[in-house]
Protein backbone atom coordinates (compact mmCIF):
# COMPACT_ATOMS: atom_id res chain seq x y z
CA UNK A 1 0.00 0.00 0.00
CA UNK A 2 3.05 2.24 1.25
CA UNK A 3 4.41 1.94 -2.39
CA UNK A 4 1.36 2.59 -4.06
CA UNK A 5 1.27 5.95 -2.57
CA UNK A 6 4.53 6.74 -3.32
CA UNK A 7 4.56 5.42 -6.97
CA UNK A 8 1.36 7.98 -7.22
CA UNK A 9 3.03 11.11 -5.94
CA UNK A 10 -0.35 12.21 -4.32
CA UNK A 11 1.15 14.89 -2.31
CA UNK A 12 -0.60 16.20 0.39
CA UNK A 13 1.89 17.28 3.13
CA UNK A 14 4.25 20.18 3.68
CA UNK A 15 7.47 19.64 3.48
CA UNK A 16 9.50 19.63 6.67
CA UNK A 17 11.03 22.91 7.35
CA UNK A 18 14.83 23.19 8.56
CA UNK A 19 15.39 24.59 12.01
CA UNK A 20 17.58 27.28 12.73
CA UNK A 21 15.68 29.86 10.86
CA UNK A 22 15.74 33.44 11.94
CA UNK A 23 13.25 36.00 11.97
CA UNK A 24 13.05 37.77 8.54
CA UNK A 25 16.62 36.67 6.97
CA UNK A 26 15.42 33.22 7.44
CA UNK A 27 18.75 30.27 6.72
CA UNK A 28 20.16 33.50 4.26
CA UNK A 29 23.59 34.08 6.57
CA UNK A 30 23.78 30.31 6.77
CA UNK A 31 23.60 30.51 3.18
CA UNK A 32 26.15 32.85 2.31
CA UNK A 33 28.63 31.78 4.79
CA UNK A 34 28.50 27.91 4.57
CA UNK A 35 25.71 26.86 1.69
CA UNK A 36 27.09 23.23 1.27
CA UNK A 37 27.19 22.60 4.73
CA UNK A 38 23.16 24.22 5.39
CA UNK A 39 22.14 21.79 2.28
CA UNK A 40 24.10 18.79 3.66
CA UNK A 41 22.28 19.64 7.27
CA UNK A 42 18.96 19.74 5.68
CA UNK A 43 19.35 16.30 4.18
CA UNK A 44 20.52 14.99 7.75
CA UNK A 45 17.62 16.57 9.25
CA UNK A 46 14.58 16.47 6.95
CA UNK A 47 15.21 13.70 4.68
CA UNK A 48 15.08 14.27 0.73
CA UNK A 49 12.68 17.29 1.13
CA UNK A 50 13.50 20.08 3.14
CA UNK A 51 12.20 23.80 3.03
CA UNK A 52 14.71 26.44 3.42
CA UNK A 53 13.91 30.53 3.86
CA UNK A 54 16.01 33.09 1.85
CA UNK A 55 14.82 36.41 3.17
CA UNK A 56 10.95 35.24 2.90
CA UNK A 57 11.95 32.97 -0.29
CA UNK A 58 10.81 29.49 0.60
CA UNK A 59 13.11 26.76 -1.33
CA UNK A 60 11.98 23.69 -0.86
CA UNK A 61 15.38 21.62 -1.27
CA UNK A 62 15.16 18.39 -2.81
CA UNK A 63 18.28 15.58 -2.45
CA UNK A 64 18.85 12.27 -3.25
CA UNK A 65 19.03 10.90 -6.89
CA UNK A 66 15.13 9.85 -6.81
CA UNK A 67 13.82 13.43 -5.79
CA UNK A 68 16.57 14.95 -8.22
CA UNK A 69 15.12 13.03 -11.09
CA UNK A 70 11.32 14.47 -10.26
CA UNK A 71 12.45 18.01 -10.14
CA UNK A 72 14.71 17.50 -13.61
CA UNK A 73 11.93 15.40 -15.54
CA UNK A 74 9.16 18.32 -14.51
CA UNK A 75 7.45 20.14 -17.24
CA UNK A 76 8.77 23.69 -18.08
CA UNK A 77 5.24 24.74 -16.95
CA UNK A 78 5.24 23.58 -13.64
CA UNK A 79 8.97 24.60 -12.51
CA UNK A 80 10.18 27.49 -14.59
CA UNK A 81 13.98 28.03 -14.22
CA UNK A 82 13.27 32.04 -16.07
CA UNK A 83 12.00 33.16 -12.09
CA UNK A 84 14.29 31.53 -9.97
CA UNK A 85 17.42 33.76 -10.16
CA UNK A 86 16.76 37.32 -8.75
CA UNK A 87 20.45 38.48 -8.42
CA UNK A 88 20.54 37.81 -12.23
CA UNK A 89 17.98 40.69 -12.80
CA UNK A 90 20.71 44.24 -12.44
CA UNK A 91 23.50 42.10 -14.07
CA UNK A 92 21.96 41.33 -17.35
CA UNK A 93 19.79 45.02 -17.24
CA UNK A 94 17.03 45.32 -19.24
CA UNK A 95 15.49 43.38 -22.10
CA UNK A 96 17.62 40.36 -21.11
CA UNK A 97 15.25 37.22 -20.25
CA UNK A 98 17.60 35.05 -18.00
CA UNK A 99 17.17 31.81 -19.68
CA UNK A 100 15.23 30.76 -22.86
CA UNK A 101 12.35 28.27 -22.95
CA UNK A 102 13.06 24.90 -24.33
CA UNK A 103 11.74 25.45 -27.46
CA UNK A 104 13.48 28.56 -27.62
CA UNK A 105 16.76 26.84 -26.78
CA UNK A 106 15.76 24.47 -29.75
CA UNK A 107 15.37 26.85 -31.90
CA UNK A 108 18.81 28.44 -31.10
CA UNK A 109 20.47 25.20 -31.25
CA UNK A 110 19.77 24.59 -34.77
CA UNK A 111 21.67 27.11 -36.36
CA UNK A 112 23.84 28.31 -33.56
CA UNK A 113 27.38 28.11 -32.20
CA UNK A 114 27.25 25.28 -30.14
CA UNK A 115 25.69 22.47 -32.88
CA UNK A 116 27.95 19.78 -33.33
CA UNK A 117 29.07 20.63 -36.44
CA UNK A 118 31.02 24.24 -35.44
CA UNK A 119 32.99 22.36 -32.81
CA UNK A 120 35.90 21.61 -35.32
CA UNK A 121 36.51 25.48 -35.58
CA UNK A 122 35.88 26.19 -32.16
CA UNK A 123 38.77 24.09 -31.02
CA UNK A 124 41.38 25.61 -33.50
CA UNK A 125 40.03 29.07 -32.01
CA UNK A 126 40.64 28.23 -28.19
CA UNK A 127 44.18 26.52 -29.18
CA UNK A 128 45.22 29.45 -30.94
CA UNK A 129 44.30 31.74 -27.56
CA UNK A 130 45.92 29.57 -25.17
CA UNK A 131 48.43 29.71 -27.62
CA UNK A 132 48.47 33.74 -26.91
CA UNK A 133 48.43 33.59 -23.18
CA UNK A 134 51.19 31.56 -23.16
CA UNK A 135 53.12 34.17 -25.64
CA UNK A 136 53.76 36.40 -22.28
CA UNK A 137 55.00 33.50 -19.75
CA UNK A 138 58.35 33.13 -20.67
CA UNK A 139 60.40 29.80 -19.75
CA UNK A 140 59.62 30.01 -15.97
CA UNK A 141 57.31 32.03 -13.47
CA UNK A 142 54.08 32.11 -11.06
CA UNK A 143 50.67 32.43 -11.83
CA UNK A 144 47.32 33.27 -10.56
CA UNK A 145 45.03 30.13 -11.85
CA UNK A 146 41.89 32.39 -11.49
CA UNK A 147 43.18 35.24 -13.32
CA UNK A 148 44.62 33.37 -15.88
CA UNK A 149 41.78 31.09 -16.64
CA UNK A 150 39.35 33.67 -16.04
CA UNK A 151 41.06 35.88 -19.00
CA UNK A 152 41.20 33.16 -21.45
CA UNK A 153 38.00 31.97 -21.25
CA UNK A 154 36.89 35.78 -22.10
CA UNK A 155 38.31 35.62 -25.61
CA UNK A 156 37.70 31.83 -26.14
CA UNK A 157 33.73 32.50 -24.92
CA UNK A 158 33.90 35.90 -27.16
CA UNK A 159 35.54 34.50 -30.28
CA UNK A 160 33.46 31.24 -30.22
CA UNK A 161 29.91 32.59 -29.43
CA UNK A 162 30.43 36.09 -30.79
CA UNK A 163 32.67 36.71 -33.07
CA UNK A 164 36.61 36.81 -34.05
CA UNK A 165 36.47 40.86 -34.71
CA UNK A 166 35.01 41.54 -31.70
CA UNK A 167 37.31 39.15 -29.45
CA UNK A 168 39.94 41.25 -30.74
CA UNK A 169 38.97 44.60 -29.19
CA UNK A 170 38.58 43.08 -25.97
CA UNK A 171 41.64 43.97 -23.69
CA UNK A 172 42.93 42.36 -20.03
CA UNK A 173 40.14 44.73 -18.57
CA UNK A 174 36.83 43.11 -19.72
CA UNK A 175 37.75 39.88 -17.57
CA UNK A 176 38.08 42.11 -14.59
CA UNK A 177 35.23 43.65 -15.36
CA UNK A 178 33.11 40.49 -15.22
CA UNK A 179 34.84 39.25 -12.09
CA UNK A 180 33.11 41.86 -10.37
CA UNK A 181 29.95 41.22 -12.23
CA UNK A 182 30.30 37.36 -11.09
CA UNK A 183 31.00 38.73 -7.40
CA UNK A 184 27.87 41.00 -7.25
CA UNK A 185 25.87 37.72 -6.99
CA UNK A 186 25.78 38.11 -3.36
CA UNK A 187 22.99 36.19 -2.01
CA UNK A 188 22.04 39.10 0.02
CA UNK A 189 20.06 39.95 -3.53
CA UNK A 190 17.44 38.17 -2.32
CA UNK A 191 16.75 40.72 0.49
CA UNK A 192 17.10 43.61 -2.09
CA UNK A 193 19.46 43.38 -5.16
CA UNK A 194 19.95 47.17 -5.21
CA UNK A 195 21.08 46.98 -1.21
CA UNK A 196 23.54 49.75 -0.34
CA UNK A 197 26.36 47.33 -0.09
CA UNK A 198 29.83 47.52 -1.80
CA UNK A 199 29.69 44.75 -4.02
CA UNK A 200 26.29 45.51 -5.38
CA UNK A 201 27.81 48.84 -6.08
CA UNK A 202 30.80 47.42 -7.78
CA UNK A 203 28.28 45.48 -10.00
CA UNK A 204 26.84 48.40 -11.11
CA UNK A 205 30.00 50.62 -11.69
CA UNK A 206 31.22 47.42 -13.74
CA UNK A 207 28.14 46.92 -15.90
CA UNK A 208 28.37 51.01 -16.65
CA UNK A 209 31.78 50.33 -17.52
CA UNK A 210 30.83 47.75 -19.62
CA UNK A 211 28.55 49.81 -21.74
CA UNK A 212 31.00 52.53 -21.99
CA UNK A 213 33.57 50.02 -23.05
CA UNK A 214 31.09 48.38 -25.91
CA UNK A 215 29.95 52.02 -27.34
CA UNK A 216 33.78 52.47 -28.28
CA UNK A 217 33.77 48.96 -29.49
CA UNK A 218 30.93 49.58 -31.92
CA UNK A 219 32.19 53.17 -32.81
CA UNK A 220 35.29 51.54 -34.04
CA UNK A 221 33.58 48.66 -35.88
CA UNK A 222 30.65 51.40 -37.22
CA UNK A 223 32.84 50.65 -40.60
CA UNK A 224 33.01 47.27 -40.53
CA UNK A 225 31.40 46.10 -43.61
CA UNK A 226 30.03 42.76 -45.38
CA UNK A 227 30.70 39.47 -44.66
CA UNK A 228 33.10 41.33 -41.70
CA UNK A 229 29.81 42.27 -39.60
CA UNK A 230 29.24 40.08 -36.72
CA UNK A 231 25.74 39.88 -34.96
CA UNK A 232 26.11 42.66 -32.89
CA UNK A 233 27.21 45.32 -35.32
CA UNK A 234 23.66 43.74 -37.08
CA UNK A 235 21.60 44.27 -33.95
CA UNK A 236 22.90 48.11 -33.95
CA UNK A 237 21.40 48.36 -37.32
CA UNK A 238 18.62 47.05 -36.66
CA UNK A 239 15.48 49.44 -36.97
CA UNK A 240 11.66 49.41 -35.54
CA UNK A 241 8.81 49.80 -37.86
CA UNK A 242 8.91 53.89 -36.71
CA UNK A 243 12.98 53.77 -38.11
CA UNK A 244 14.53 54.34 -34.34
CA UNK A 245 17.08 51.56 -33.51
CA UNK A 246 15.70 48.64 -31.56
CA UNK A 247 18.50 47.87 -29.56
CA UNK A 248 20.95 50.17 -28.04
CA UNK A 249 24.39 49.80 -26.66
CA UNK A 250 22.85 49.33 -23.18
CA UNK A 251 20.72 46.37 -24.14
CA UNK A 252 23.54 44.88 -26.53
CA UNK A 253 25.54 45.03 -23.37
CA UNK A 254 22.96 42.81 -22.02
CA UNK A 255 22.82 40.28 -24.27
CA UNK A 256 26.51 40.13 -24.47
CA UNK A 257 26.65 39.50 -20.59
CA UNK A 258 24.00 37.23 -20.97
CA UNK A 259 26.03 35.25 -23.93
CA UNK A 260 29.64 35.34 -21.76
CA UNK A 261 27.95 34.88 -18.26
CA UNK A 262 27.47 30.88 -18.56
CA UNK A 263 30.01 29.75 -19.94
CA UNK A 264 32.55 31.91 -18.36
CA UNK A 265 33.43 31.63 -14.44
CA UNK A 266 32.27 27.89 -14.60
CA UNK A 267 34.74 26.92 -17.79
CA UNK A 268 37.46 29.08 -15.95
CA UNK A 269 36.47 27.50 -12.39
CA UNK A 270 36.57 24.04 -14.07
CA UNK A 271 39.99 24.89 -15.92
CA UNK A 272 41.97 26.09 -12.44
CA UNK A 273 40.16 23.18 -10.46
CA UNK A 274 41.47 20.54 -12.87
CA UNK A 275 45.04 21.86 -12.56
CA UNK A 276 44.90 21.99 -9.09
CA UNK A 277 43.55 18.29 -8.48
CA UNK A 278 45.94 17.06 -11.24
CA UNK A 279 48.74 19.19 -9.01
CA UNK A 280 47.58 17.56 -5.94
CA UNK A 281 48.04 13.91 -7.45
CA UNK A 282 50.45 13.66 -9.20
CA UNK A 283 50.27 9.73 -10.42
CA UNK A 284 47.03 11.30 -12.40
CA UNK A 285 49.21 13.92 -13.75
CA UNK A 286 51.75 12.08 -15.01
CA UNK A 287 48.65 9.49 -16.90
CA UNK A 288 47.47 13.02 -17.75
CA UNK A 289 50.81 14.09 -19.32
CA UNK A 290 51.66 10.77 -21.05
CA UNK A 291 48.55 10.00 -22.51
CA UNK A 292 48.88 13.79 -24.31
CA UNK A 293 52.77 13.37 -25.42
CA UNK A 294 51.43 9.96 -26.76
CA UNK A 295 48.30 11.26 -28.61
CA UNK A 296 50.12 14.34 -30.02
CA UNK A 297 53.58 12.27 -31.30
CA UNK A 298 52.12 12.07 -34.99
CA UNK A 299 51.44 16.15 -34.86
CA UNK A 300 48.30 16.26 -35.29
CA UNK A 301 46.32 19.32 -34.83
CA UNK A 302 44.39 20.42 -31.42
CA UNK A 303 41.32 21.04 -33.43
CA UNK A 304 41.00 17.61 -34.57
CA UNK A 305 41.89 15.24 -31.43
CA UNK A 306 39.86 18.12 -28.58
CA UNK A 307 36.75 16.79 -30.68
CA UNK A 308 37.69 12.70 -30.12
CA UNK A 309 38.84 10.50 -26.92
CA UNK A 310 41.21 11.90 -24.42
CA UNK A 311 40.03 9.34 -22.32
CA UNK A 312 42.81 9.94 -18.93
CA UNK A 313 42.02 13.83 -19.44
CA UNK A 314 38.29 13.70 -19.54
CA UNK A 315 38.32 11.52 -16.77
CA UNK A 316 40.51 14.05 -14.85
CA UNK A 317 38.09 17.06 -15.58
CA UNK A 318 35.10 15.07 -15.00
CA UNK A 319 36.28 14.31 -11.52
CA UNK A 320 37.57 17.81 -10.64
CA UNK A 321 33.11 19.07 -11.66
CA UNK A 322 32.12 16.52 -9.82
CA UNK A 323 33.96 17.43 -6.50
CA UNK A 324 33.72 21.23 -7.63
CA UNK A 325 30.58 22.30 -9.68
CA UNK A 326 30.57 25.72 -10.44
CA UNK A 327 27.18 25.91 -9.52
CA UNK A 328 25.89 25.08 -5.92
CA UNK A 329 22.20 25.61 -6.38
CA UNK A 330 19.96 25.14 -9.12
CA UNK A 331 16.54 26.32 -8.79
CA UNK A 332 13.16 26.50 -10.44
CA UNK A 333 10.13 28.62 -9.62
CA UNK A 334 7.04 26.21 -8.60
CA UNK A 335 4.36 27.32 -11.52
CA UNK A 336 1.60 24.25 -11.04
CA UNK A 337 2.05 22.82 -7.57
CA UNK A 338 5.01 20.13 -7.61
CA UNK A 339 3.50 16.60 -5.92
CA UNK A 340 6.85 14.26 -4.81
CA UNK A 341 5.84 11.56 -3.34
CA UNK A 342 3.44 12.42 -0.27
CA UNK A 343 4.72 16.15 -0.40
CA UNK A 344 3.31 19.00 -2.32
CA UNK A 345 4.87 22.48 -3.05
CA UNK A 346 2.67 24.81 -3.78
CA UNK A 347 2.82 27.21 -6.74
CA UNK A 348 4.73 30.43 -5.93
CA UNK A 349 7.48 28.89 -3.94
CA UNK A 350 11.15 27.74 -5.28
CA UNK A 351 12.60 24.12 -5.67
CA UNK A 352 16.43 23.91 -5.50
CA UNK A 353 18.86 21.04 -6.10
CA UNK A 354 22.50 20.82 -5.09
CA UNK A 355 25.27 19.90 -7.61
CA UNK A 356 27.62 20.20 -4.23
CA UNK A 357 25.63 17.74 -2.59
CA UNK A 358 24.34 15.36 -5.45
CA UNK A 359 27.93 14.81 -6.43
CA UNK A 360 28.86 13.67 -3.01
CA UNK A 361 26.06 11.26 -1.84
CA UNK A 362 27.84 8.39 -0.83
CA UNK A 363 25.04 5.78 -1.82
CA UNK A 364 26.10 7.20 -5.40
CA UNK A 365 29.78 7.28 -5.50
CA UNK A 366 31.71 5.50 -3.56
CA UNK A 367 34.30 7.21 -0.95
CA UNK A 368 32.76 10.52 -2.73
CA UNK A 369 35.57 12.76 -1.05
CA UNK A 370 38.45 10.83 -2.58
CA UNK A 371 39.53 12.37 -6.36
CA UNK A 372 39.29 8.90 -8.71
CA UNK A 373 39.05 9.06 -11.73
CA UNK A 374 38.87 5.75 -12.55
CA UNK A 375 35.24 6.43 -11.71
CA UNK A 376 34.44 6.88 -15.36
CA UNK A 377 36.61 4.08 -16.60
CA UNK A 378 34.63 2.17 -19.34
CA UNK A 379 32.41 -0.19 -17.03
CA UNK A 380 32.01 2.25 -14.64
CA UNK A 381 31.06 5.74 -15.94
CA UNK A 382 30.08 7.67 -13.09
CA UNK A 383 28.76 10.31 -15.67
CA UNK A 384 26.12 8.35 -16.80
CA UNK A 385 24.14 7.96 -13.45
CA UNK A 386 22.09 11.34 -15.42
CA UNK A 387 20.02 12.25 -12.07
CA UNK A 388 22.99 11.95 -9.38
CA UNK A 389 26.12 13.23 -11.29
CA UNK A 390 25.28 16.84 -12.33
CA UNK A 391 27.69 18.91 -12.53
CA UNK A 392 26.08 20.52 -15.39
CA UNK A 393 22.13 19.65 -14.28
CA UNK A 394 20.22 17.35 -15.75
CA UNK A 395 17.35 16.94 -18.31
CA UNK A 396 15.90 20.12 -20.44
CA UNK A 397 17.45 22.59 -19.13
CA UNK A 398 20.70 20.92 -18.74
CA UNK A 399 23.83 22.78 -19.26
CA UNK A 400 23.52 23.40 -23.11
CA UNK A 401 27.22 24.17 -23.51
CA UNK A 402 28.40 20.95 -21.61
CA UNK A 403 29.93 19.66 -24.66
CA UNK A 404 31.43 22.77 -25.84
CA UNK A 405 32.58 23.42 -22.10
CA UNK A 406 34.49 19.56 -22.17
CA UNK A 407 36.10 20.78 -25.78
CA UNK A 408 36.96 23.61 -25.03
CA UNK A 409 38.99 22.26 -21.22
CA UNK A 410 40.39 19.30 -23.75
CA UNK A 411 41.85 21.81 -26.52
CA UNK A 412 43.47 24.22 -23.60
CA UNK A 413 45.10 21.28 -21.66
CA UNK A 414 46.33 19.73 -24.69
CA UNK A 415 47.97 22.95 -25.42
CA UNK A 416 48.78 24.24 -21.97
CA UNK A 417 50.17 20.55 -20.60
CA UNK A 418 52.32 19.89 -23.87
CA UNK A 419 54.59 23.22 -23.34
CA UNK A 420 54.64 23.38 -19.23
CA UNK A 421 54.71 21.78 -16.27
CA UNK A 422 53.03 23.30 -13.50
CA UNK A 423 53.08 23.12 -9.61
CA UNK A 424 51.66 24.15 -6.74
CA UNK A 425 52.89 26.92 -4.95
CA UNK A 426 50.84 27.46 -2.07
CA UNK A 427 49.89 24.12 0.30
CA UNK A 428 47.79 22.30 -1.35
CA UNK A 429 44.93 22.61 0.82
CA UNK A 430 44.80 26.03 0.81
CA UNK A 431 43.16 26.01 -2.42
CA UNK A 432 39.23 26.83 -1.90
CA UNK A 433 36.06 28.25 -3.62
CA UNK A 434 34.45 31.49 -2.49
CA UNK A 435 31.28 30.28 -1.49
CA UNK A 436 29.82 33.42 -0.39
CA UNK A 437 28.71 34.53 -3.45
CA UNK A 438 26.44 32.57 -6.13
CA UNK A 439 28.52 32.70 -8.54
CA UNK A 440 31.15 30.64 -6.79
CA UNK A 441 34.82 31.34 -7.58
CA UNK A 442 38.10 30.26 -6.38
CA UNK A 443 39.72 32.52 -3.49
CA UNK A 444 42.71 34.43 -4.07
CA UNK A 445 45.56 33.84 -3.98
CA UNK A 446 45.61 30.88 -6.01
CA UNK A 447 48.88 30.92 -6.97
CA UNK A 448 50.66 27.85 -9.47
CA UNK A 449 54.61 27.90 -10.74
CA UNK A 450 55.47 26.83 -14.83
CA UNK A 451 58.13 26.16 -16.46
CA UNK A 452 58.71 25.49 -20.22
CA UNK A 453 59.01 21.88 -21.13
CA UNK A 454 62.12 20.88 -22.46
CA UNK A 455 60.88 20.73 -26.68
CA UNK B 1 18.41 -4.05 -31.40
CA UNK B 2 16.25 -1.12 -30.35
CA UNK B 3 16.46 2.39 -29.75
CA UNK B 4 14.87 4.24 -26.73
CA UNK B 5 14.95 8.21 -26.86
CA UNK B 6 14.42 9.78 -23.51
CA UNK B 7 12.76 13.12 -24.68
CA UNK B 8 12.64 14.69 -21.36
CA UNK B 9 16.52 14.65 -22.09
CA UNK B 10 16.84 15.33 -25.56
CA UNK B 11 18.37 18.98 -26.31
CA UNK B 12 19.12 18.28 -29.75
CA UNK B 13 22.64 18.88 -30.69
CA UNK B 14 22.86 16.84 -33.52
CA UNK B 15 25.47 14.42 -32.22
CA UNK B 16 23.94 11.38 -33.22
CA UNK B 17 22.63 12.46 -37.03
CA UNK B 18 26.72 13.21 -37.06
CA UNK B 19 27.61 9.47 -35.80
CA UNK B 20 24.99 7.70 -37.68
CA UNK B 21 23.40 9.83 -40.01
CA UNK B 22 21.31 6.77 -41.49
CA UNK B 23 19.52 6.33 -38.30
CA UNK B 24 19.15 9.75 -36.58
CA UNK B 25 18.43 13.37 -38.52
CA UNK B 26 17.10 16.43 -36.61
CA UNK B 27 14.03 17.45 -38.72
CA UNK B 28 13.02 21.47 -39.50
CA UNK B 29 11.82 22.26 -36.38
CA UNK B 30 15.69 21.07 -34.11
CA UNK B 31 13.81 17.93 -32.76
CA UNK B 32 15.45 14.77 -33.16
CA UNK B 33 13.67 11.88 -35.40
CA UNK B 34 15.13 8.59 -35.01
CA UNK B 35 14.47 7.40 -38.86
CA UNK B 36 15.68 3.60 -37.81
CA UNK B 37 14.42 2.70 -34.37
CA UNK B 38 15.41 -0.95 -35.31
CA UNK B 39 18.62 -0.48 -37.43
CA UNK B 40 20.29 -2.87 -39.20
CA UNK B 41 23.35 -5.09 -38.19
CA UNK B 42 24.98 -2.57 -40.23
CA UNK B 43 24.45 0.57 -38.10
CA UNK B 44 25.61 -1.35 -35.11
CA UNK B 45 28.64 0.41 -34.74
CA UNK B 46 27.74 3.91 -35.77
CA UNK B 47 24.64 3.64 -33.36
CA UNK B 48 26.54 2.56 -30.37
CA UNK B 49 28.68 5.35 -30.67
CA UNK B 50 25.42 7.93 -31.07
CA UNK B 51 24.27 6.20 -28.12
CA UNK B 52 28.03 6.90 -26.28
CA UNK B 53 28.90 10.52 -27.47
CA UNK B 54 25.24 11.86 -27.34
CA UNK B 55 25.79 14.82 -24.70
CA UNK B 56 22.74 14.77 -22.39
CA UNK B 57 22.53 10.65 -22.54
CA UNK B 58 19.17 10.89 -23.88
CA UNK B 59 19.92 7.49 -25.97
CA UNK B 60 19.86 4.14 -25.08
CA UNK B 61 20.15 0.97 -26.81
CA UNK B 62 18.17 -2.11 -26.32
CA UNK B 63 19.32 -5.60 -27.51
Amino acid sequence: MAEAVLDRHTGGSAPPVLSGSLPLLGHLLQLRNAPIDLFWRLRRECGEIGELNFAGNRVVLLTGEEAQEAFFRAEEEQLDQAAAYPFMKPVFGRGVVFDATPEQRRQAMKNQSLRDKFMRGHAEVIAAETERMMDPLGDEGELDLLDFFAELTIYTSSACLIGKGFREELTPEYYRVFYDLEKGTDALAYVNPSLPLPVFRARDRARKRLVELLTDVFARRAGVEGENRELFDILLTLRDQSGAPRYDVDVITGMFISMMFAGHHTTSGTAAWTLIELLRHPDVATAVVNELDEIYADGRDVSYQALREIPALEAAVKESLRLHPPLILLMRKVMKSFEYKQWTVPAGKLVGVSPAVSNRLPECFPEPERYDPDRYAEGHEADRRLFAWIPFGAGRHRCVGAAFAMMQLKAIFSTLLRSYTFELAQPPESYQNDHSKMVVQLRQPCRARYRRRAP
Amino acid sequence: MHIMLDRDLCQGHGTCGEEAPEVFELDAEGNLVVKQPEPPESQREAVKRAVKYCPTGALTLQE
